[in-house]
């Protein structure tokens, strides 16, 4: 994985630049009193990292303080749990295995290819009726999906495949089941397609295509889920807790200590981001512990590094509205506004497939699209990094974008 | 003595966005283990005084050198060598005192026992409790010992004793003794006079942005004295306030 590598080493520069211009302004600082106060008055210690004591030092109290603010706890870690917990709950049965009624009317190879593919996947349980026991079984709520495959589909006509229709119908009053049969099925159909125009006269339709893992909706969730809790612990609690920093005064008293205010920041980002991977992997382990979520050991190192990415873009817009904010009655609806549309139309819930193609289009640019998109891929279908690489840069983006605008609005008091 | 004066501050001036001149041209030195009190009324460029000092709040005109050092060209050298109390002292909630003393220790790269300092300021029983649980007296002593952390060579105290009740006031009175014995230098900001004048070696009365007057409590009565200045009242043996105390009792009610 050269890629990953790559990726490893770039956020590790960034970091270390981080570090360089927040953190060592404090040590030089220190460094430059040990010579002026030479003249006045001898120093009692000389403690070379001062800038690692105060930085370790305050991200140790800002765990513990966010540990302890239970609000805080329940917003940004127990409302993902009880979403994962609820919906997972929910749909668990639904999405385990799918009723398919097949009315196969054709008699040709490739028919018969075209069932035994839909045989293949393993969540399907599948039963060969007629056309009047398939809608019969469709209205009893006996079947998710109903298949037919007509009469002429594999038909040779003048020498070409004959152009045919496969009919899906599902339970329109149990819609995530039968809909997300259907797309298998049309995956399987699309994967014929693929190898009939391509090669047109060999009718092997060995390799379909289809991912026949056994996703269910919790695999869709979850990553969902992970980004959410990632947003709100970047926007909601950076926001809130800073501004309160602000407005009780605690942020003044801070300044009136030798510590570079940068320092100060650095720490409530390494908290932050020391936050996301606890609760990334408490989501995950939730989920698979529970609800059967899957995710391929070699998925976790791509899965941590978009968590952290993610909240270090939610984190810029956290520092955004909290600099910008002289209390928490402006932060509130700001934080909001920016957070609510994003949950909703950033396909965490649910796939963004059902909007409107221009709403689709929009919210594809969402930084929360990005990391859900993103996570979702690296967790179901086993991903890097690098063939992510549309959303990591969307995200970086964002990123930028927020970073600027938020070093912008920033003022201390 | 022959020594230079801990803190120089010369013809200080602050003029804000808005044209407003808070501090007109402030100038006064206070030698090293003095009390100092800067007295006058509310708005009267105390505390935007003090906090130019502290290199809370830039500097619009003038100067001030702090044990040697120019504030506006090393304020971090500077924070290093001083405590700061703030008038409103807020702490970080959730935090239980040892845990702010500790973490005040590693702001100031220090490691002075936590337990030490609650002694100092008599809260040593309240170690494991949240800041947001103290009174007010508690509170304004924790406060104080924050300043304590980096054994500064001077201690700003902005109205310690503002909103305590008379006991918690003269428990504050006893600390602040008790610290300037320590060879800490104390500059404090107060509206009530009685607290200054029990506390203080030397005053500067302000007015309007201006020290309308500088010198020890006494020179200061007598001066006014001399001019021939006689109370409204007739002078009693006692006040109310002692009278309070002495049916209260001196011990502290927090």
């Amino acid at each position: 994985m050269p890629h990953l590598t790559l990726i490893l080493f770039v956020s590790a520069a960034i970091i270390w630049i981080v570090i360089r211009k927040l953190v060592l302004p404090g040590l030089r600082s220190k460094s430059a009193s040990s010579t002026a106060s030479a003249s006045s008055k001898p120093r009692r210690r000389i403690i070379k990292n001062r800038g690692w004591v105060a930085l370790r030092g305050l991200t140790i109290a800002s765990l513990k303080m966010y540990f302890r603010n239970k609000t805080a706890l329940f917003f940004s870690l127990f409302f993902p749990i009880v979403f994962i917990v609820v919906f997972g709950s929910i749909f668990k049965n639904t999405s385990a295995s799918f009723k398919i009624d097949v009315t196969n009317e054709s008699k040709t190879v490739l028919s018969t290819q075209f069932r035994e593919s839909l045989g293949k996947v393993s969540s399907f349980k599948i039963s060969d009726v007629s056309a009047d026991k398939a809608a019969d079984d469709l209205n009893k709520d006996a079947a998710d999906l109903t298949v037919t495959i007509p009469a002429s589909f594999g038909e040779v006509q003048n020498g070409k495949l004959a152009e045919s229709k496969i009919v899906a119908h599902f339970n329109g009053a149990k819609p995530q089941n039968g809909a997300a049969a259907a797309q298998i099925v049309q995956q399987i159909a699309s994967g014929f397609n693929d190898s009939i125009t391509k090669t047109p006269k060999v009718v092997s339709v060995e390799s379909s295509g289809v991912s026949t893992k056994n996703l269910s909706y919790i695999d869709f969730l979850l990553p969902g889920m992970v980004g959410l809790s990632i947003m709100q612990l970047g926007i909601f609690s950076v926001a809130f807790g800073f501004v309160a920093l602000k407005t009780t005064g605690m942020l003044r008293r801070i300044q009136a200590t030798p510590i570079h205010p940068a320092s100060f920041l650095a720490a409530q980002g390494i908290t932050r981001l020391i936050m996301a991977v606890f609760q990334t992997i408490l989501l995950v382990t939730i989920g698979a512990a529970l609800f059967d979520f899957h995710m391929g050991s070699s998925s976790w190192v791509p899965f941590i590094i978009l968590a952290l990415l993610g909240s270090a873009v939610f984190m810029a817009v956290g520092f955004g509205i909290a600099g910008w904010a002289k209390n928490e009655d402006q932060a509130q609806p700001v934080a909001q506004l920016i957070q609510f549309p994003m949950m909703f139309l950033s396909g965490t819930f649910f796939p963004r497939d059902g909007f409107p193609h221009a709403l689709q289009v929009v919210t594809g640019y969402l930084p929360l699209t990005y990391l859900a998109d993103a996570l979702r891929h690296v967790a179901n279908d086993g991903a890097s990094l690098w063939a992510v690489r549309g959303d990591v840069l969307g995200l970086v983006v964002w990123g930028i974008i927020a970073g600027f605008i938020s070093v912008r609005l920033f003022h201390w008091e | 003595m022959g020594t230079a004066a801990l803190l120089e501050v010369k013809d200080l001036r602050k003029t804000y966005a808005d044209g407003f001149e808070a501090v007109k041209g402030v100038s006064f030195s206070v030698q090293k283990g003095e009390v100092f009190g800067i007295l006058g009324p509310n708005g009267a460029g105390k505390t935007t005084t003090l906090e130019m000092i502290e290199t809370l709040r830039s500097i619009t005109g003038g100067s001030v050198m702090l044990d040697g050092l120019d504030v506006q060209r090393k304020p971090y050298e500077v924070k290093e060598r001083i405590g700061i109390q703030l008038q409103s002292s807020a702490f970080f909630p959730n935090l239980k005192l040892v845990e702010l003393l500790r973490l005040f220790n590693d702001l100031y790269a220090e490691s002075t026992d936590p337990m030490e300092l609650l002694r100092e300021v008599d809260l040593v029983d309240k170690a494991g409790a949240l800041a947001k649980e103290l009174s007010g007296g508690q509170r304004q002593r924790f406060s104080i010992a924050t300043t304590l952390v980096n054994k500064p060579v001077a201690v700003f105290l902005d109205e310690p004793t503002t909103g305590l009740d008379p006991q918690a006031r003269r428990n504050l009175w006893d600390l602040v003794k008790q610290i300037q014995k320590k060879g800490t230098t104390v500059i404090l900001t107060t509206h009530y006079m009685e607290e200054a004048q029990i506390l203080c070696d030397r005053v500067a009365i302000m007015d309007e942005g201006k020290i309308i007057a500088i010198d020890t409590p006494e020179k200061l009565i007598n001066q006014l004295l001399g001019r021939g200045f006689k109370p409204h009242t007739k002078v009693q043996a006692a006040t109310l306030e002692d009278v309070f105390i002495d049916l209260t009792g001196k011990e502290l009610r927090d």
